[in-house]
C-alpha cells in the first residue's frame, strides 16, 4: 500500500468517523438517526460551492453560511422526519427521514443543477509539499486533523461545559435528567442540529476530494451508519476509530484486491464483524431486566 | 359477513382478470410488478409484522432468486417451472444463512447486517462475471412456457396474479396458525416465550427464511418478465421500496403489502410524466402517507372498523384440576447451594431451597434481597455458577429456559410479560404448545389439527382463573389485574409440575389480592409446586406452607410462617434495628411555616385503572413528611406524577403557590422540586462531581468550586471517588451522590423515593444520620420509604397509601400507635 | 401535450405545463386519431444524475433537429414531430422499463438511446423483439449496433468502441511516441466492450504494447492504487475509458501522485464539466469526438450554432455548447430518422427500418452521408469522421 493511499484511506476514514458521529450523537440521546446522513453531507458540500463558487461569497462566509443552514436542516429532520413517528412509538422515522433524503437531493438537483461540479483549486490541493519521497497535498492533512479535531471537541463540549454534560446525561438516563431540570426535547433537536452540523463539515472538507452532486452522499451515508454500528453507536471514540479503520480496509483491499472488490469485502467484514460482536467492536450490551 | 367477504373477494378477481385482459403491453407489465412487489411485501410482513425483524436488504434476496432463474434457463436451458422453485429455494438458504448473524443482533445492527448482505450480493453479482454476466447482466431471459405454449406477458400477469393470491392466503394461514402464534409471541416477549418452550432461534430462522424464499420466487418471476437483469435491477433503494411496500400497508396485516405495492409501484407510474421530477414527488408523498396513516392504509382501516367479540371465556367440561395433575406432576423444585454475581457483585450466595408439590412455597426479603435472581436461575435466564436446579430426579441446571419450561417449570413476572399484540386466547393457545409447534409445511397448508380443542381449553383456563373479560380482546387492553390473571393461566397452560410467580400481588388492590391467594391455593390443590416470590405479607402468611427469607442474596431463615414471623434476624432485615425515639426532634422546629408543597385531588393511572385516587397531601416549609405504603400501594407513580415524569388525569399540584400541575419533569425541577429518584439512578459513565454539578443544570449562581467542595464535605465517602465515575461506586455511595446532587440544586422541596431501597443496615443507618441532618437545617422533605420504622422516626408527619388512596394521616405518633400501619407492611406481623 | 413543455427549462413552466398536461391528457385520449396527430418520437437517456448533461445535451440536438423539421411542415404529408422524454438514471434496468413504457405505452414510432453504453445494451433485445427502431446517438459499446439480431433494429449516429480503440492506440503512439500503454477502465460493460476492442486493436497494431488493465468504480476517489500499479508495469502513456467524473479522479489522483504520463481518452469524460472537476491538469487529456463547434464551421455548422443561441438563454457561443457530440449526432441522427419515416409513408417499425437501411445521401451537421446505413451496416460515422480534442480551459479544442 502506498503511503498516498494510506492517507486517503485515514483522510477518508476520519469523515466517514465524523459522518458516523452524526448517528451517533442523535442514536445516543433519542435512539433514532436521520437515515439520509449522507444527503445531509451532500448539502454542506453543495451550499458551500454555491456560496463561494456561484455567488462568489468569500470562502469563510460561504461555509459559515452553508454550516448553519446543514445545522437548521438537522433541526428539520427531527421536527418533520422524526418527532412525530416517535411520539406514537413508530419506527417509521427510519422511513421518513430517507424520504426527506429523496426529497432533499432532488431538490438539489433542481436548484443546484444536474451536472457535477468540482471544486476549484484552491492552496490546499496545490501547493503539494513533499514528505520524505511522498508528494502531499494540505488537503490530505487537513481533513484527518480536523476530522479528529471535531471529535475531541465533541468530547471537550461534553464533559467540560454545563450543557455538555446534560446532554450526556440525557444519554444515560433520560428520566433522571428531566429530575435535573434538562429539557430532553431540546436536548434531541441538539443532537439532531449537531448530527447536521458534523455532515456539513463533513461535506465541505471532502467537497475538493470529490466530485459535488446530488448523489455524492448516498453511498458514503451508508457506510458511515456501517462505521457508526461498528463503533458500537453508543460509543463516541469507537465510532471515530472505526471510521480510521473502515476507510484503511478500504484502502488496504483496493491496493490489494483492485476496488472493484472493496464493497463486497468491507460490507462483508461489516457482517462478520456483527457476528461476532452483536454490538459492534466497542460497544456494550445493553442489560435488559426482566 | 363470511357472505360479503366472498363477493368483495371473487369481484376484485374478476376486476383483475378484466384488467389484465384489457391492458397494453406496458399496463401489463406494470400490473405484474404490483403482484411481484406484493409477494415480497409479505416476505418482509413475514419478518416484520410477525417476528418484528427488520430488513433492509431483501433486494438482496429478490437479486438471488431473479440471477437463480436467470441462469438456470438461459446457460443450462432448464425449464422456468423446475427454475422457479429453486430460485425460491436458494434464497430461502441464503436466508436461513444470514438468519445466524442477523439472530444475533436487533434494531440498527440488524438493519446494518441486512443492508451490507444486499450490498454484498449486488456486488457479488457485479463481479462473478463468469456466472453473473458481470455489469453486463443477463439478456434474453425466456418468458415461462407449458406443453409447448409460451407465455405472453398477458400470461404471466396472470401467473403472478395467482401467485399473489396465493402467497395473501399463505401469509394468512400462517399468521392464524401455531407458527404465526409463535413469531409474533418471540417479537412481543422473548423472555415470555422461551419460558413457554418456544425456541426464538429457530422461530426467528424459520421466519427469514420464508421471507427470503417467498422474494426469492418473485425475484425469479421479475426477471423471466424482464428478460434482462444485471446488477443495477436491485440497488439498496430497491429494498427500501420493498420495506416501504410494508410499511404503508400496515405492518403485519394480511392485505398491507398489496395495497402497499399499489402506491409504491402505481404512484410513480401516475407521475411518470413528470420525467425527471417524479422522485421529487414520490419523496413528498411518502411523507405525507407515513404521517398520515401511522398504522398504514389497510392498519387504519382494520382499527376503524375492528369490532372485537365481547364474549368471556366459557368455564366448558374440561375439568382443570385434572389437566394439572399431568403425568410427571408430584416431583418438587430442589434448589442445591445456587450462587451467581454479576460483574463482580455477588447476587445470589448459596441458596438452597425446595418446594412440594401441592404447597406454595414463599420466597420473601427485601428489594434487591436477590429474590428475582433465584428464580431467574431455576427457570434458565441465568446460569447459575455453582449449584443445582433439579425437577424431581431431573437435572435441569444450566439448561436453555426453552428447555427447562418444556419440563414443566413455568413462570410469570414481576411486570407481566404478555404477548401484547396477541389476543388473550392466542397467549394461552400458543402456551397450550409447550414448545411443539408442528411442521410449518402443515401450517402453510391450514391443516394444523386441534384449534377447536385447543381453544376450549384456554377458556376453561381463563374460567379458571376467574378472567372475567372478552378473550378475543388483544393484551395490550387488559387492565392490570386482568393481566396478572391472564399470565396465570398462560403459565398453566403449558401443564407446569412447578409454578414460578414474581410479585403477583405487586399493584393489587385488597380484594383482588384476596381472589388470587385463593387461586394460588386452588392450583397448589391441583398438585403443582407453587413458588411466589412476593411483598405482600397478608398475603405470603396467608397461603404458605413454607417460607424463605432472603437477605442480601443469602438465606437466612426458612420454616412455616409462624416460625419465620418470630424471627429477629428477619423483624431486623424489614424494619431495621434502630431506636426510633432517639431521632425525634429534640425541639419542635421553629421555622414550620406555609404549605410549600400542595397535592390536591390528584388521579394518575396507566391506561386502564387509576394507579393514585384522589390523592391530597401537603407540606409544609421546613417539615419532613413520609408516605408509606406496600409495595405497589402507587407510592412512586405519586412521585413520577408530582414531578411531572408521568402527567396526572386529575387533580392539581402547587408548589410555594404556583401552580405547577402541567409542568413537565424538567420544569418542575427548574421549580424548585427536587426528586432523588428510586433506584439512585446517578448517570453512571459521569464521574461522581459531574454528577454533583448536574443536580445544579438550573441554577444560575451556582458556584461550581465552593458548592461541589461543600457536597464533598457534607458526604466525606465521595471525597475520594470524587473523579471515578458514578457507576463504580456501592449503593450507599450512589445514594448519598443522589442526595448530593438533589440538595446542590437548592430545591424548595427534596422528594425522596425509597433511599434505603437494597442497602445493608449498616448504611441505612449511615442514610437515615444524613435525613436527620437535612431535616434539622429545615429543609422540606417529602419522604417515601419500605422502612416505615425508619421513616416514622424522623419524619414529622406521615401518609398511608393502600392501593392508590391515602388511607390514613397524621403526625408519626399517631400512626406508630395505629396498628392498620404494621397490618399494610408486614401483615400483621409481630 | 405539446413538445415545448418538454423543452422548457424552468421548473416553473414545467410545473405549469404539467398541470395543463394531466388535464389535456384525458380529452387527447377521447380524440380520434387522425392525420394531424404527432409523430411520437421517444428518448432513453440519463435526465438526472452524474451523467445528466449528456440528456441535456442529446435533447438540445434532438430540439434543434425537430424545430426545423416541424417548421418546414412536419412529416408524412403535415404530422409533426413529438419528443416524449424519459429518464433511466444511467441505470439499465430503469432504462429498460422506461423503452418498454415507450414503446407499450406512449407508442412511439422509435425512439433514440444516450450516453450510457450499459443502459443502451439492455434496451437491444426489446427494441428488436418489440420490432421498434432504436437510434443510438451517443453510447458507443459495439455489441449495440451489431447484436446479431436479423433483423437488426438498433441503427447508430456515434462512435464505434471497436473502430475509436484502434485509434486511441495509434494516436498514443503517434503522438506521444508511446510503446507501453496502460488502461484504465470503468468497471461496467462499456468499460469491458472497450477492453475488448483495445486487447484486439493491440493485437493488430505492433507499435504499442498493452502491459497493465486497471479497473474503477463510478465512486471511486483515490485511484492512486490502480495508476501505481499501471506506472509498476512501465506503462508510458494511458489510455482513460470512463465518464467525466470518474475520469476526472482520475487525472485528481495521477496529479497527487506526481506522475505526468501522457492520456488519452475515450469520450466519455466530455460529457460533464470535465475541466472543472479535474482541475488543472485537465488539458492533459487528450479525447476523442465526432464534431467540433469550434474553428470554422460548415453552413450546418453555423445553422446549428445560431439555432442554440437563440433557443437555450445559456448559449451564448460554442464554448457553451458542453458536451457538443451529444448535440451533434443528436442532430443529425434526428434528421435522419425524420427522412426515413417519411420515406416509409408510415409509423410502421419495419417499414422505417428499411427506409433507414436504404436512405440515400444526406448533407448533415457532421458530414454528409453517402448513404448513412446499409442493411450490412448500421452505423452511420466511421474512422474518418473521429477528431481528436482537448480542453482548453472550459473550451474543447481540436489537436491538428
Amino acid at each position: 500500500m502506498s503511503a498516498s493511499t494510506l492517507i486517503t484511506g485515514i483522510g477518508l476514514g476520519s469523515m466517514y468517523g465524523l459522518l458516523a458521529l452524526g448517528f451517533y450523537v442523535t442514536y445516543a440521546v433519542s435512539r433514532t438517526v436521520n437515515f439520509a446522513q449522507g444527503s445531509a453531507m451532500m448539502l454542506g458540500a453543495v451550499l458551500t460551492f454555491s456560496f463561494a463558487v456561484t455567488w462568489g461569497w468569500p470562502m469563510w462566509t460561504a461555509i459559515l453560511a452553508s454550516l448553519a443552514l446543514c445545522t437548521a436542516w438537522g433541526v428539520v429532520v427531527e421536527r418533520v422526519g422524526v418527532r412525530p413517528f416517535v411520539r406514537r412509538g413508530s419506527d417509521a422515522w427510519l422511513m421518513a427521514t430517507v424520504a426527506m433524503g429523496i426529497v432533499l437531493e432532488n431538490v438539489v438537483l433542481f436548484t443546484f443543477g444536474k451536472d457535477p461540479r468540482g471544486m476549484p483549486p484552491s492552496p490546499l490541493t496545490t501547493e503539494s509539499f513533499y514528505l520524505a519521497d511522498i508528494k502531499v497535498q494540505p488537503l490530505q492533512v487537513v481533513i484527518p486533523v480536523a476530522g479528529i479535531a471535531i471529535a475531541v471537541a465533541l468530547h471537550w463540549f461534553s464533559h467540560r461545559t454545563r450543557h455538555g454534560r446534560a446532554l450526556l446525561a440525557v444519554v444515560q438516563n433520560p428520566d433522571a435528567a428531566r429530575l435535573m431540570g434538562i429539557d430532553v426535547t431540546a436536548a434531541i433537536v441538539v443532537t439532531f442540529a449537531l448530527s447536521g452540523l458534523f455532515a456539513g463539515v463533513a461535506g465541505i472538507l471532502i467537497a475538493p476530494l470529490f466530485i459535488i452532486s446530488s448523489t455524492m452522499g448516498t453511498l458514503f451515508g451508508i457506510k458511515a451508519f456501517a462505521v457508526a454500528i461498528l463503533g458500537g453507536i453508543t460509543n463516541a471514540w469507537g465510532v471515530m476509530v472505526a471510521g480510521l479503520v473502515y476507510g484503511l480496509a478500504e484502502a488496504l483491499i483496493t491496493s490489494l484486491l483492485g476496488s472493484t472488490y472493496t464493497h463486497i469485502v468491507t460490507f462483508a467484514l461489516v457482517i462478520v464483524a456483527l457476528a461476532a460482536r452483536p454490538h459492534g467492536l466497542f460497544g456494550r450490551a445493553e442489560v435488559k431486566k426482566v | 359477513m363470511k357472505a360479503l367477504r366472498r363477493v368483495t373477494s371473487l369481484v376484485v378477481a374478476v376486476l383483475v382478470v378484466v384488467a389484465i385482459v384489457t391492458a397494453d403491453g406496458y399496463q401489463v407489465y406494470i400490473i405484474s410488478l404490483v403482484g411481484l412487489t406484493a409477494m415480497v411485501g409479505i416476505g418482509i410482513n413475514i419478518l416484520l409484522g410477525l417476528t418484528g425483524q427488520i430488513s433492509l436488504g431483501h433486494a438482496g434476496f429478490y437479486a438471488i432468486g431473479a440471477y437463480v432463474g436467470a441462469i438456470l434457463t438461459t446457460t443450462y436451458g432448464w425449464s422456468f417451472w423446475v427454475a422457479l422453485p429453486l430460485a425460491g429455494l436458494v434464497a430461502g438458504l441464503a436466508g436461513m444463512l444470514l438468519a445466524i448473524p442477523a439472530l444475533r443482533v436487533r434494531g440498527p445492527y440488524l438493519a446494518m447486517v441486512t443492508i451490507a448482505f444486499g450490498f454484498v450480493v449486488e456486488q457479488g453479482a457485479a463481479e462473478w462475471k463468469e456466472v453473473t454476466g458481470g455489469w453486463n447482466g443477463i439478456m434474453f431471459i425466456p418468458l415461462p412456457e407449458a406443453f409447448g405454449y409460451t407465455f405472453i406477458e398477458r400470461d404471466v400477469a396472470l401467473l403472478v396474479a395467482i401467485l399473489t393470491v396465493g402467497t395473501v392466503a399463505l401469509f394468512a394461514r400462517l399468521n392464524a396458525s401455531a407458527w404465526g402464534k409463535a413469531m409474533r409471541a418471540v417479537r412481543d416477549s422473548e423472555l415470555a416465550s422461551r419460558s413457554l418452550g418456544l425456541d426464538p432461534v429457530m422461530i426467528r430462522t424459520a421466519a427469514f427464511t420464508l421471507s427470503a424464499a417467498i422474494t426469492g420466487i418473485a425475484g425469479a418471476i421479475f426477471a423471466s418478465l424482464t428478460n434482462f437483469i444485471s446488477p443495477e435491477s436491485f440497488p439498496f433503494l430497491q429494498s427500501i421500496l420493498f420495506l416501504l411496500v410494508a410499511i404503508i400497508g400496515g405492518i403485519g396485516t394480511v392485505l398491507g403489502p398489496v395495497v402497499g405495492a399499489l402506491v409504491v409501484v402505481l404512484l410513480p407510474e401516475f407521475l411518470s410524466a413528470l420525467a425527471e421530477y417524479r422522485l421529487l414527488f414520490v419523496g413528498v408523498l411518502l411523507l405525507v402517507v407515513l404521517v398520515a396513516t401511522p398504522r398504514g392504509v389497510v392498519g387504519e382501516i382494520e382499527r376503524r372498523f375492528r369490532r372485537i367479540d365481547e364474549r368471556p371465556a366459557k368455564a366448558g367440561e374440561l375439568d382443570v384440576a385434572g389437566f394439572l395433575s399431568r403425568p410427571g406432576a408430584g416431583d418438587p423444585l430442589v434448589v442445591e447451594a445456587l450462587s451467581v454475581s454479576f460483574g463482580g457483585v455477588v447476587a445470589v450466595v448459596e441458596v438452597s431451597l425446595r418446594a412440594e408439590p401441592g404447597a406454595v412455597t414463599s420466597i420473601i426479603g427485601p428489594n434487591g434481597a436477590g429474590k428475582t435472581s433465584v428464580l431467574n436461575l431455576v427457570c434458565g435466564y441465568l446460569r447459575p455458577e455453582t449449584g443445582a436446579v433439579r425437577l424431581g430426579e431431573r437435572d435441569v441446571t444450566g439448561r436453555p429456559a426453552q428447555s427447562i419450561a418444556r419440563t414443566g417449570i413455568a413462570r410469570t413476572y414481576q411486570t407481566t410479560q404478555l404477548f401484547e399484540n396477541l389476543s388473550v386466547r392466542e397467549n394461552l393457545e400458543i402456551a397450550l404448545r409447550r414448545g411443539r409447534l408442528g411442521s410449518i409445511v402443515a401450517a402453510l397448508a391450514g391443516r394444523a389439527a386441534g384449534d377447536s380443542e385447543a381453544r376450549a381449553t384456554a377458556e376453561s383456563l381463563l374460567a379458571f382463573v376467574g378472567f372475567a373479560g372478552s378473550v378475543e380482546q388483544p393484551a395490550s387492553a387488559l387492565p392490570h389485574v386482568d393481566k396478572r390473571l391472564v399470565e396465570i393461566a398462560r403459565a398453566l397452560a403449558i401443564r407446569p409440575a412447578v409454578l414460578l410467580l414474581d410479585e403477583p400481588a405487586a399493584g393489587l388492590g385488597l380484594h383482588d389480592t384476596a381472589g388470587l391467594g385463593r387461586l394460588l391455593r386452588k392450583i397448589a390443590d391441583a398438585g403443582v409446586a407453587v413458588v411466589i416470590v412476593e411483598h405482600d405479607m397478608t398475603l405470603v402468611m396467608e397461603i404458605s406452607d413454607h417460607v424463605y427469607v432472603l437477605d442480601a442474596g443469602a438465606c437466612i431463615a426458612d420454616g412455616p410462617p409462624a416460625r419465620v414471623r418470630a424471627d429477629p434476624l428477619v423483624r431486623e432485615a424489614y424494619l431495621g434495628a434502630r431506636d426510633f425515639a432517639s431521632e425525634r426532634r429534640t425541639a419542635a422546629p421553629a421555622a414550620i411555616g406555609e404549605r410549600v408543597l400542595e397535592v390536591s385531588e390528584l388521579t394518575a393511572g396507566y391506561g386502564a385503572a387509576p394507579v393514585l385516587e384522589n390523592i391530597n397531601l401537603a407540606l409544609r416549609d421546613g417539615e419532613m413528611a413520609a408516605v408509606l405504603g406496600a409495595n405497589g400501594a402507587g407510592k412512586s407513580t405519586l412521585m413520577r406524577t408530582v414531578t411531572g415524569l408521568h402527567r396526572a388525569e386529575r387533580g392539581r399540584v402547587r408548589l410555594g403557590g404556583g401552580d405547577i400541575t402541567s409542568f413537565t419533569a424538567n420544569r418542575t425541577a427548574r421549580a424548585g422540586l427536587m426528586l432523588v429518584p428510586e433506584g439512585r439512578q446517578v448517570f453512571p459513565e459521569l464521574s461522581v462531581v459531574d454528577n454533583i454539578r448536574l443536580g445544579a443544570y438550573t441554577r444560575r449562581d451556582f458556584d461550581d468550586r465552593l458548592e461541589v467542595e461543600a457536597m464533598l464535605e457534607r458526604f466525606p465517602q465521595l471525597r475520594a471517588r470524587a473523579t471515578r465515575r458514578a457507576g463504580l461506586l456501592s449503593g450507599g455511595e450512589q445514594q448519598m451522590l443522589a442526595i448530593a446532587r438533589g440538595l446542590v440544586g437548592k430545591p424548595r422541596v427534596l422528594l425522596l423515593d425509597e433511599p434505603s431501597l437494597g442497602l445493608a443496615p449498616a448504611l441505612i443507618n449511615d442514610l437515615f444520620d444524613v435525613l436527620v441532618e437535612l431535616r434539622d437545617e429545615g429543609i422540606s422533605i417529602l419522604l417515601v420509604d419500605q422502612m416505615a420504622g425508619l421513616a416514622l422516626s424522623v419524619a414529622d408527619r406521615g401518609y398511608i397509601l393502600e392501593s392508590g388512596r391515602v388511607v390514613h394521616e397524621g403526625t408519626t405518633t399517631e400512626i406508630r400507635e395505629n396498628p392498620a400501619l404494621e397490618n399494610a407492611y408486614l401483615g400483621g406481623f409481630g | 401535450m405539446t413538445r415545448r413543455n418538454h423543452q422548457s427549462s424552468t421548473p416553473f413552466r414545467r410545473g405549469l405545463a404539467i398541470a395543463a398536461a394531466t388535464a389535456a391528457v384525458g380529452l387527447l385520449a377521447a380524440l380520434p386519431l387522425n392525420a394531424a396527430d404527432p409523430v411520437k418520437l421517444g428518448l432513453v437517456a440519463a435526465l438526472s444524475g452524474p451523467s445528466a448533461q449528456s440528456g441535456e445535451a442529446i435533447t438540445r440536438g434532438l430540439t434543434v433537429a425537430m424545430d426545423e423539421i416541424n417548421a418546414a411542415g412536419g412529416i408524412l404529408g403535415g404530422r409533426m414531430i413529438e419528443l416524449v422524454r424519459r429518464d433511466d438514471e444511467s441505470s439499465p434496468p430503469k432504462g429498460v422499463i422506461a423503452a418498454r413504457e415507450l414503446i407499450f405505452k406512449e407508442e412511439v414510432a422509435a425512439f433514440f438511446g444516450g450516453i450510457d453504453s450499459p443502459v443502451s445494451l439492455a434496451i437491444v433485445p426489446l427494441a428488436n423483439k418489440s420490432k421498434v427502431p432504436f437510434m443510438g446517438v451517443w453510447a458507443a459499446a459495439t455489441p449495440i449496433t451489431r447484436n446479431k439480431a436479423d433483423p437488426n433494429y438498433v441503427f447508430r449516429v456515434s462512435a464505434v468502441d471497436a473502430i475509436v480503440d484502434i485509434k486511441l492506440l495509434q494516436y498514443a503512439h503517434s503522438t506521444f511516441g508511446a510503446s507501453k500503454i496502460g488502461l484504465m477502465l470503468i468497471n461496467n460493460p462499456w468499460g469491458e466492450s472497450n477492453e475488448r476492442g483495445l486487447l484486439a486493436a493491440d493485437a493488430g497494431n505492433d507499435d504499442v504494447e498493452i502491459v497493465g488493465v486497471e479497473k474503477f468504480e463510478n465512486n471511486d476517489v483515490d485511484m492512486i492504487p490502480q495508476l501505481t500499479r499501471n506506472k509498476d508495469k512501465g506503462a508510458d502513456a494511458l489510455v482513460l475509458v470512463t465518464n467525466a467524473p470518474p475520469g476526472a479522479q482520475m487525472m485528481k489522483s495521477r496529479d497527487r501522485m506526481g506522475w505526468d504520463v501522457p492520456v488519452v481518452s475515450h469520450w466519455g469524460i466530455s460529457g460533464g464539466r470535465f475541466p472543472e472537476l479535474a482541475g488543472p491538469t485537465a488539458g492533459d487529456a487528450h479525447f476523442v469526438q465526432t464534431y467540433s463547434f469550434f474553428g470554422e464551421q460548415g453552413e450546418a455548422g453555423k445553422r446549428v450554432l445560431a439555432a442554440l443561441v437563440d433557443k437555450f438563454d445559456n448559449i451564448n457561443g460554442p464554448e457553451e455548447v458542453f458536451s457538443p457530440v451529444g448535440t451533434a449526432n443528436a442532430y443529425d441522427a434526428m434528421h435522419l430518422l425524420a427522412k426515413a419515416i417519411d420515406q416509409a409513408g408510415s409509423t410502421d417499425g419495419d417499414a422505417i427500418r428499411t427506409a433507414l437501411e436504404s436512405l440515400g445521401r444526406h448533407e448533415g451537421l457532421i458530414k454528409t452521408y453517402d448513404p448513412p446505413f446499409s442493411a450490412e451496416n448500421h452505423d452511420a460515422l466511421n474512422e474518418n469522421d473521429y477528431i481528436m480534442v482537448r480542453f482548453a480551459g472550459n473550451q474543447i479544442s481540436p489537436i491538428e
